[in-house]
């Protein structure tokens, strides 16, 4: 059986999880490897989500907020945006691909860009394999 | 961490999430969890039975936590707060799961679809563990209103609110009322005079005592929240003097409208160039004064009118400005009944009639035997001086659409067609208010067609041109359903606070003021006795910026807290 990756989205209420919405109501199809978790704005995403996320077995994380100029809380995303490649960088260095973290700006109109963003990911993820850093991590633990 | 007793229920939604989520399956695969007092299915969750499913679950096995794996939360999340609070539960202790818009709509792998469905729903479970009882909050609603702008709307609004028997603060920044609206002469479909409009709102302003009126006034800065904002303006007295007061209101209407666009970025349309090329304010301002003369003193024989001047076009602005093409056939009247024998040439983009009244103003427009050429937006009409042989000042070259001809219109006064755009100070505004402008400059509304007057700020309301290019019916009506929302909220005398905001934790806050200038709606001061900062409830909109930038992680985030977050990415990945 081939690599089914596991990817856990953090979408913010009111443009990107509304855009999510829109593409089931569109009846758009994508891959079923996304696990959304809903926050109110992409500036309360915190990194130790992300690390979270990875850590508990997830192959990739997909962070999806309002486009720059749209956010409901005027600039949460930008607060999002300067925060994003501090992360990346720090995952980096501990080995994690750039294309297994992302963030993509989906408006609540944008279901198509949110499916086409989704399949996108997940086939990048899935051809990268698994991350393995929880099994690592329980090696690690079993050792000591 | 205590027992729960959670009760799980999955709706069918018919067959929209049955058919390709096997519903049952889901159940039984949550049925063994901890903490899981029951798990059962129903057709529509959401109906009444349905709801009446879940309130009787509640009392019957005494849960203490309800997840509903469902549509959206954005759907019914409120339906089922209020199932869960009919059945004696704090409707905060209630968690959706999207097996339908994010699982079952999107997925035509049964299996898949379902393995997700079972993975949402177990998140919800773990999350809803952490689930907080929350309460709403009141707080006072102060009945005065700050109106910013003296225009029609602004005017409009005072009054309304004033015949109300409340007291308005109106703040206009010239030294007179009437706003645009005072710079016109007549008012299309019906010709009725600007002025006679305006007198009566302008006395009418003036002799209520309830309108605090503040001439050659600015607003400098506005603290607080809805119900208890707190207004500095500033009024500028004759040479340069000015003073500060600050005022009390509860709520704050913008009605600061528009600018015209400056005729001269079009450069070969030779506005400031050619002394009789005007814009639509200058032929206002001759018609008002009652002499329409070219700059030499002549009656001008021969008229054209140039439309969408800044307006539907990529360089200046794409949208239309709306009145413009009314305006344009009320000067085919005005110029045609000061001098009958005037020849006039409409140039126009696309006729754009739609209001009231409109498309028969067009038809009588017609009538007045006004010649109406049609151009393509990408290809502007050009201006061009007249040889001294030829009878007029100007000629204008038209590539007309309809004909397919290109054609020469001889000028001796050429009106162009000045669209709205947003004032030059209104990003200034929008700081000091703190709402969103869009990518035009204007002030953006909380719901374009649901709620066009409300802002995503609690108490401020946008009304008139500010907001978008519009008619005076349009502002008028803007003005009156802003001062309603506002009324209706004295009403009510308190204003209830939503449960969900950030909290700080005091004994964590290390003072460094972080998250003070985080906070778009400055809902966190500090406490320079305790030397904490504190949120506060009726202004914080829960965004959750301030608590994941906080560095001691002092900030609890209501119902986002760091654990249900954590709960809820752990539960995904089962």
């Amino acid at each position: 059986m081939s690599f089914e990756p596991k990817i856990v989205g953090f979408l913010c209420n009111w443009c990107s999880y509304t855009g999510a919405d829109l593409a089931g109501t569109s009846r758009i199809q994508y891959p079923p490897n996304l696990r959304v978790v809903r926050v109110m704005c992409s500036a309360r995403i915190e990194p130790t989500f992300v690390l979270r996320a990875l850590a508990g077995g997830a192959d990739g994380v997909l962070i999806c907020g309002c486009h720059p100029g749209d956010c409901h809380y005027s600039e949460g995303n930008y607060k999002a945006m300067r925060r994003f490649p501090l992360l990346k960088r720090l995952l980096k260095d501990h080995g994690v691909d750039n294309d297994r973290v992302r963030l993509e700006w989906v408006s609540a109109s944008e279901g198509q860009r949110f499916a086409d963003i989704v399949t996108d990911m997940t086939e990048r993820v899935r051809a990268l394999g698994p991350l393995r850093i929880k099994s690592d991590l329980q090696t690690d633990l079993v050792e000591r | 961490m205590e027992r729960q007793r959670i009760g799980v229920f999955v709706c069918s939604c018919g067959t929209n999430i049955a058919h390709h989520v096997d519903v049952d399956a889901v159940c039984e695969s949550v049925q063994g969890m901890p903490d899981v007092a029951i798990a059962s299915s129903y057709r529509y969750m959401c109906s009444n039975p349905g709801q009446e499913m879940i309130a009787r679950g509640i009392q019957e096995h005494q849960l203490t936590r309800v997840v509903i794996a469902a549509c959206s939360p954005r759907m019914h999340e409120k339906t089922f707060r209020g199932a869960c609070k009919r059945g004696g539960l704090n409707p905060y202790l209630c968690e959706m799961a999207n097996i339908r818009e994010q699982c079952s709509w999107v997925h035509s792998d049964r299996l898949a679809a379902t393995e997700k469905a079972k993975a949402l729903t177990s998140a919800a479970i773990r999350r809803v563990r952490h689930h907080e009882p929350l309460e709403s909050l009141t707080a006072e609603m102060c009945p005065n209103t700050l109106v910013i702008g003296g225009g029609i709307a602004g005017l409009t609004a005072a009054l309304e609110l004033a015949d109300a028997a409340h007291d308005v603060f109106l703040v206009e920044k010239t030294e007179r009322l009437g706003g645009n609206l005072a710079r016109v002469d007549l008012t299309a479909p019906h010709l009725d005079s600007a002025r006679d409009l305006l007198t009566e709102r302008i006395t009418r302003v003036r002799d209520n005592p309830r309108i605090k009126l503040l001439l050659n006034s600015e607003l400098r800065n506005l603290v607080g929240y809805v119900g208890n904002f707190s207004a500095t303006v500033r009024t500028n007295g004759a040479s340069g003097a000015h003073e500060e007061k600050t005022v009390d209101v509860g709520n704050v209407i913008v009605a600061t409208g528009y600018q015209e666009f400056d005729a001269g970025r079009v450069t070969h349309y030779g506005h400031g160039k050619l002394p009789n090329v005007v814009t639509s304010f200058e032929f206002e301002r001759m018609l008002r004064t009652g002499r329409i003369e070219t700059r030499d003193g002549r009656l001008p024989q021969y008229v054209a009118i140039i439309h969408c001047v800044g307006s539907r076009n990529k360089e200046f602005h794409a949208y239309c400005s709306r009145v413009c093409c009314m305006t344009a056939l009320k000067y085919s009247h005005e110029l045609k009944s000061a001098n009958p024998s005037c020849y006039v040439s409409d140039i126009y983009v696309d006729m754009h009639a739609f209001g009231k009244g409109c498309e028969d103003f067009y038809k009588t427009t017609s009538e007045v035997k006004t010649l109406f050429l049609m151009f393509d937006k990408n290809e502007r009409p050009v201006i061009r001086k007249a040889a001294p042989s030829d009878d007029c000042d100007m000629l204008i070259e038209v590539n007309e659409t309809l004909s397919g001809e290109r054609i020469e219109i001889p000028a001796d006064m050429v009106i162009l067609m000045v669209g709205m755009e947003a004032r030059s100070d209104s990003g200034e505004v929008a700081r000091l208010v703190n709402i969103s402008q869009d990518r035009d400059g204007w002030f953006m509304e909380s719901h374009p067609k649901l709620d066009p007057v409300a802002t995503t700020t609690d108490g401020i309301y946008i009304v008139g041109t500010c907001a978008a290019p519009k008619d005076i019916p349009d502002s008028v009506a803007q003005a009156r359903a802003a001062a309603a929302r506002i009324l209706g909220k004295i009403a009510k005398g308190k204003i209830e606070i939503d449960g969900v905001f950030a909290e700080v934790q005091d004994e964590r806050c290390s003072g460094c003021r972080m998250c003070n200038e985080l906070c778009p709606y400055s809902a966190i001061e500090f406490n320079l006795d305790t030397r904490r900062s504190h949120v506060i409830p009726a202004a914080c909109k829960a965004c959750g910026a301030c608590v994941a930038a906080c560095p001691s992680g002092a900030i609890k985030g209501r119902h986002f807290t760091v654990e249900q977050l954590h709960a809820q990415i752990e539960g995904v990945l089962l």
